[in-house]
């Protein structure tokens, strides 16, 4: 695996993230978190509990930018639990799943089903915990579906540029 | 033993799942135990440095309103001087023109980052103003920068009193709309009109008597209710903040003290 080429997107999109969608402020429920673009796009060669650090890590950063200590931290490391369970769950042919997980290798219908559904529960996650508190929990869907929605078109998006 | 060591070993993914889960839910009840400090926060000097660098780019942008918040300000000094009256004359700024360098609105617990830290002599639980009204209470303080909760924070709690009659009662958020705050225990009895002016109550240490808060927009009493429900335009524009100022209690170590030798 090409550790810097992991390194560098991962720079990338911690730069877009913060400095510009971090930046928006749609209606008070729009906040995109489009880092977990390079989680969701980690090659599964690794050792289940190596990824859930990286996780770990990667929300720990998010957290220290975002004065949320723990909440992205959490999200990330029930995200990085979830995965490969749920690839086994939704892909059928266990050989493409090797290296690099992308639209070539596992199709659209797969990487629709791993995309919505990872981004779906990391951002609820993030939301809810960040709430602390049940009496907002409206509002909290709310967010969670807009926000959610931007996320993945935009993972998506990537897939499908990267496929060209 | 061996036995032992099987099991942990089979069941390892899940146990690391776990442990790691703990130590985040450690740091988010250690985060939200409000106003203890946190650790890692935009007071960490590069990312509050970052912050200030894009402040210092879309700064530019700002400049025409800058200019009359600016003009404002100096009328509103002036008008001071010539007016002084006697509760301000106990305010003591520690610094006088503080920038906000970052600085959420849309969120339930909001924050902004000031470019003053330790090294200005801040210190934490100090209040801070600008010249429309009260801004919010510092949390973390670092070398060069701090971390504060502004009034639209669902953690604000702040004692105000009615400007017409000394009122006392307490300011809440709704983590709704960056514009309006709540006011809580105003009991049935008293009259509440449209255009009351809200000001702080100078019963805790933090901010000076009389300071503005907001101006009522619309109260509500129900049938069998014994509060009032109270809408309060905020005085500060929190979308538009820039400049603010720190307050300092020049009595605070003393009041401290004194609370201290009461338990």
């Amino acid at each position: 695996m090409d550790w810097t080429k992991q390194l560098g997107r991962y720079v990338v999109i911690m730069l877009l993230q913060v400095l510009l969608f971090d930046q928006l402020q749609l209606w008070g429920v729009c906040h995109p978190y489009i880092y977990v673009l390079c989680l969701l796009m980690l090659p599964i060669t690794m050792p289940h509990n190596v990824e859930m650090l990286i996780g770990a890590s990667a929300g720990l950063i998010m957290d220290i930018f975002c004065n949320s200590l723990g909440v992205h931290m959490a999200a990330c490391i029930l995200l990085m639990f979830i995965r490969p369970y749920l690839l086994g769950a939704i892909v059928n042919d266990k050989e493409r799943l090797n290296e690099q997980i992308s639209l070539r290798a596992i199709g659209m219908e797969a990487l629709l089903k791993y995309v919505i559904i990872l981004v779906l529960i990391h951002h609820l996650t993030v939301f809810s915990l960040a709430a602390w508190s049940w009496h907002y929990i409206g509002f909290v869907l709310l967010e969670t579906i807009i926000s959610s929605f931007i996320t993945i078109s935009i993972v998506i998006g990537y897939n499908a540029m990267k496929y060209k | 033993m061996q036995n032992l060591l099987k099991i942990l070993l089979r069941y390892s993914n899940f146990l690391v799942f776990i442990a790691l889960e703990v130590a985040a839910f450690l740091l988010i009840s250690m985060n939200n135990a409000y106003p203890r400090s946190s650790l890692l926060s935009t007071a960490n000097e590069f990312i509050a440095w970052q912050h200030a660098q894009i402040s210092e780019i879309t700064g530019y942008f700002s400049l025409r309103s800058q200019n009359e918040q600016l003009a404002a300000e100096n009328a509103a000094l002036l008008n001071q001087i010539y007016s002084m009256d006697s509760a301000r004359n106990e305010v003591v700024f520690l610094c006088n023109h503080a920038k906000v360098v970052q600085m959420t609105t849309d969120r339930l617990h909001n924050y902004l980052t000031i470019n003053r830290g330790s090294k200005d002599g801040l210190q934490r639980g100090q209040g801070i103003i600008n010249e429309e009204g009260v801004v919010g209470i510092v949390k973390t303080v670092g070398r060069n920068y701090s971390v504060a909760i502004p009034l639209i924070s669902t953690y604000t709690n702040l004692s105000c009193r009615f400007a017409k009659n000394d009122y006392i009662c307490a300011l809440k958020w709704d983590g709704k709309d960056n514009r309006f705050a709540q006011l809580t225990e105003v009991s049935a009895h008293m009259v509440v009109n449209p255009g009351d002016t809200v000001i702080t109550s100078g019963l805790t240490p933090v901010f000076p008597e009389g300071i503005p808060v907001g101006i009522v927009e619309s109260s509500t009493l129900k049938e069998g209710d014994s509060y009032h429900t109270i809408r309060v335009r905020l005085s500060t524009n929190f979308k538009r903040l820039k400049y603010v100022k720190i307050v300092q209690n020049p009595h605070q170590t003393e009041l401290e003290d004194l609370e201290n030798g009461l338990d």
